[in-house]
């Protein structure tokens, strides 16, 4: 059984093999390279399935697959490896599911619609799903970065697909520079990595060194590192934990570098639903769950990044409210719930975190393949305000929208309810415990969730419910079964897929177990939920300890905060209803005023962000510019035409005139006489 | 009325300052030289017949010489390699025409 | 009594200088060929002054020698001019000047 672990290459491999088919031999292909890749992501999700079996038979598996750099001439070792885990494999799985389903629909939504240039789209879509699997699967530091430049690289060539219109090419190249300038930050912690620990390895079994131990054994005294800038180790740790979350943040599109998500809707649908909703923006929150170990050594980090996932889930939810696009409000939702996940992590509940990354990979992918189908049957009109009473002529679209806005929104029972409400609760149960920090990132969550109760059912009761209000709406563009697979199947997940960890259940009822959670907990040593729990409760390390609502005790709480947050939600969404229902709904965000502009504008983020660029940078790079073309170009130009001035100066001796030629021979001879005599003795 | 030659008397003539220079600098070191006593030749008679026989490489003669017969024979090529040149030098090629020669200025026709 | 010899190196590099002095201000080519001229037999005196003083006849010989080479180097100079008039027009050294930057 052990032995399939060898052919967890081919999770990646077989995409990539489908990208260079696509690419060479699309266009030869009948369906441009969609067939292929179909059937290299489903063999990736049959092997990523088979992984998923070997290690929950108790086989962890790692592996170094190629040495770039290493023996005894370098202190350390630049490898590519693999690492199969608990949280590994079940991120394989999610990502192969969704980029099969991906693969699947994309036949309806570009081949049937006779789009052009597909051979490209698939050679881009199998390049994506490989790079974003093998990222999942790295075992160090460095190949985890490699692998997240190249799905930067992916989004961006994917984002501008349709790059002979204005807007594509604008919003691939706003995607690549916003997450590079988080990445840059990434790079340099990369770098601090190796040069404080000597090795970038996560960790697994039968690695003797992972950069989370040696961090955690240094802070107990056991082992040294370098540290630099004078900084003792744990503060330089909680700077390294703060380059990294830069890339972090800038591909999990956390404030501020959130700015790139609702431009790369531009892109195909398929492609939004792949990776602006799903797996690329996952793969930020995925590194810090996979360097957990390391992140919950540090309050300071921690503390960051709730706090930034808390506000970030406000700030965005408060923006998906007023769009008029069917893509921009769920792209503001992705931001917030992205935001949650991040909340999840800094408070200190990592299974939380991990198990709303999965339910919201689901319910967040169905909900773009949705809009999709919504897409093609209005012919490409994303305005909700142009839809209405679609859900007569489309059903199955209808009921798989609903399914996912309802997961959205947080309403029992589907999956996004139990994921949601466990981030909420461990933020809770964490600050009460201690840390005001913490709380008011949980009040931003609990009034996100209003929003976001509010701008779902908005997005479904106007794109839905009612009269149509125009004639493409009378008349939808019908969908074929490529479209409607998917979405029942990601549909039929959405709902149900919470009952891998039905904490609320389970603490009434113990039979019913926490499926998620013993996954996640029996690890191989340093990357298990046991051992992170233990990080994040020590004193030494993040220091949090679990409170209670005074006078509830432990369950009391867990269901106070459920209770709270599935009625904030029910709030949200049944304000939307009340506005929005009836045949004819108003544009109620109208009545906001000065305060919709602001939010239709994203508070001027964008601007901000472009003055950044012109206003600050532009004349930084001139200054630069100007002394390198000044004094450095300068200074060479200098020396090149002092030799020019004296060259035309010094040749003015040769003048032709065999006269003058004879005179300096005879000074020459002269001073020749003169000095040799002078040294020789002859005059004395 | 004729036209002699003029001294040149412009400020280039300075340069010819460095010639004194040099003379200078040879009689100050000529005259503070040690030479020493003279040898001087044993006889004044038969210099004459002496240089002839080291012409040829001869060991007749009364005073000391060396044998000079290469430097003879090379130097009766130069000389005759000399004339050739020269009188290459000097040849008009075929349709140069010699201004010098032409005391009218190069009109064309006859006498008047 | 011989006469010291350094009177013949005083004499010899005074016509030497003289010769020097004519290449260095003469204008015209023939001039200039006869201040080389001049530089030559100054080299002669020296050779036969220490030709005398070493008692030895190698001086007088070589002397022989340079004057014969002064004779062709003098012969090929003339044709020399004669190319430089055809060429510039005017046996003025100064103005073949074309052979310059």
């Amino acid at each position: 059984m052990a032995e399939l672990t060898a052919f967890a290459p081919a999770i990646a491999v077989l995409p990539f093999v489908s990208f260079l088919v696509a690419l060479f031999a699309g266009k030869y292909l009948p369906k441009k390279g969609a067939i292929a890749g179909s059937l290299a992501t489903g063999g990736s999700l049959v092997l990523s399935l088979l992984m998923l079996y070997t290690v929950a038979t108790g086989h962890a598996y790692q592996a170094t697959l190629y040495t770039w750099v290493g023996g005894d001439v370098v202190p350390f070792e630049l490898t590519f490896g693999i690492l199969l885990d608990q949280l590994s494999t079940l991120m394989l799985v999610i990502v192969s599911t969704i980029a099969l389903l991906v693969h699947v629909f994309s036949m309806g939504y570009m081949n049937d619609e006779g789009e052009t240039g597909l051979p490209r789209y698939y050679a881009e879509l199998g390049l994506f799903t490989a790079s974003m699997l093998a990222f999942v699967f790295s075992d160090n530091l460095l190949m985890a970065f490699m692998f997240f430049e190249l799905v930067g690289l992916c989004s961006y060539l994917l984002i501008g697909f349709w790059f002979r219109e204005a807007g594509p090419p604008s919003a691939a190249k706003k995607a690549f520079l916003v997450t590079r300038f988080g990445d840059y930050f990434f790079l340099i912690g990369v770098v601090a990595v190796f040069a404080t620990f000597g090795t970038a390895a996560f960790g697994g079994p039968g690695v003797e060194e992972s950069f989370p131990a040696l961090a955690e054994q240094a802070l107990n005294g056991e082992a040294t590192v370098t540290t630099f800038f004078g900084l003792d180790p744990a503060a330089w740790f909680t700077v390294i934990g703060l380059l990294v979350l830069g890339g972090v943040m800038g591909k999990s599109a956390q404030f501020p570098f959130h700015t790139w998500l609702p431009d790369a809707m531009e892109g195909p649908t398929p492609v939004s639903a792949l990776i602006h909703a799903a797996t690329m923006v996952a793969a930020g929150v995925y590194l810090v769950a996979r360097m957990y170990g390391f992140y919950a050594l540090s309050p300071t980090a921690l503390a960051v990044i709730a706090f930034v996932g808390g506000f970030t889930a406000l700030f965005a939810a408060t923006m998906g409210v007023v769009k008029r696009e069917i893509k921009q409000v769920l792209a503001y939702s992705t931001i917030s719930q992205y935001g949650y996940i991040m909340l999840a992590l800094g408070g200190g509940g990592y299974v939380a975190g991990v198990f709303h990354l999965t339910t919201h990979a689901v319910f967040k992918a169905l909900l773009f393949l949705g809009a999709g189908s919504v897409i093609i049957a209005m012919h490409h009109n994303e305005d909700m305000w142009d839809m209405g009473g679609l859900k007569e002529k489309m059903p199955v679209t209808y009921y798989a929208f609903l399914s996912g806005s309802l997961a959205l929104a947080g309403i029992v029972p589907f999956s996004g309810f139990w994921s949601k409400d466990e981030v909420l609760y461990e933020t809770l149960v964490h600050g009460l415990g201690g840390s005001p920090l913490l709380l008011a990132a949980y009040a931003m969550g609990l009034l996100a969730v209003f929003f976001t109760g509010f701008y779902t059912f908005r997005m479904v009761l106007l794109t839905f419910h009612g009269e149509p209000r125009t004639d493409t709406a009378r008349d939808p563009h019908g969908v074929r079964w490529n479209v409607k697979v998917p979405l029942v199947v990601l549909g039929v997940l959405a709902a149900v897929i919470g009952v891998i960890n039905l904490v609320p259940i389970h603490a009434l009822v113990s039979a019913v177990p926490e499926l998620l959670h013993d996954w996640l907990y029996h690890g191989p040593e340093g990357l298990n939920g046991e051992h992170y729990h233990e990080l994040v409760t020590s004193a030494e390390f993040a220091g949090y300890s679990a409170g209670t609502i005074p006078g509830l005790g432990e369950v009391g709480t867990l269901f106070a905060s459920a209770g709270v947050s599935l009625a904030v939600a029910l709030a949200g969404s049944g304000l939307a209803i009340a506005l929005y229902r009836g045949p004819d709904p108003v544009a109620h965000t109208d009545k906001l005023g000065s305060l919709k502009t602001v939010l239709f504008n994203n508070y001027y983020q964008d601007e901000y962000q472009v003055w950044l660029a012109e206003g600050l940078t532009v004349p930084v790079a001139k200054a630069a510019d100007g002394f390198d073309v000044r004094v450095v170009d300068g200074a060479v130009n200098f020396v090149s035409s002092l030799s020019l001035f004296t060259g035309d100066r010094l040749r003015r001796i040769q003048t032709g005139i065999v006269s003058n030629y004879a005179a300096l021979l005879t000074l020459g001879l002269t001073i020749l006489l003169v000095a040799f005599g002078a040294l020789q003795g002859w005059f004395l | 009325m004729t036209s002699r030659p003029r001294l040149h008397t412009s400020g280039k003539q300075l340069v010819g300052l460095v010639a004194f220079a040099l003379f200078g600098v040879l009689v100050a070191v000529f005259l503070t030289a040690d030479f020493g006593t003279a040898e001087t030749f044993a006889g004044a008679e038969g210099i004459t017949a002496a240089i002839g026989y080291s012409l040829f490489d001869l060991d007749a003669g009364s005073i000391p010489a060396e044998g000079f017969l290469v430097s003879f024979l090379v130097i009766a090529v130069v000389l005759d390699a000399a004339l050739d040149a020269t009188v290459m030098l000097a040849t008009r090629d075929e349709d140069d025409v010699d201004e010098a020669a032409v005391t009218d200025g190069g009109r064309e026709g006859g006498d008047r | 009594m011989a006469v010291p010899v350094e009177y013949y190196l005083v004499l010899s590099a005074f016509v030497f200088c003289v010769g020097l002095f004519g290449i260095l201000t003469r204008r015209n080519a023939l001039l200039f060929l006869m201040s080389v001229e001049l530089m030559l037999n100054a080299a002669n005196i020296n050779f036969v002054a220490f030709s005398y003083y070493h008692g030895n006849l190698t001086g007088q010989v070589f002397s022989l020698f340079t004057m014969a080479l002064a004779a062709a180097e003098v012969a090929v100079g003339i044709g020399i001019i004669l190319v430089l008039y055809r060429n510039f027009a005017d046996v003025d050294v100064t103005k073949a000047t074309t052979l310059r930057w």
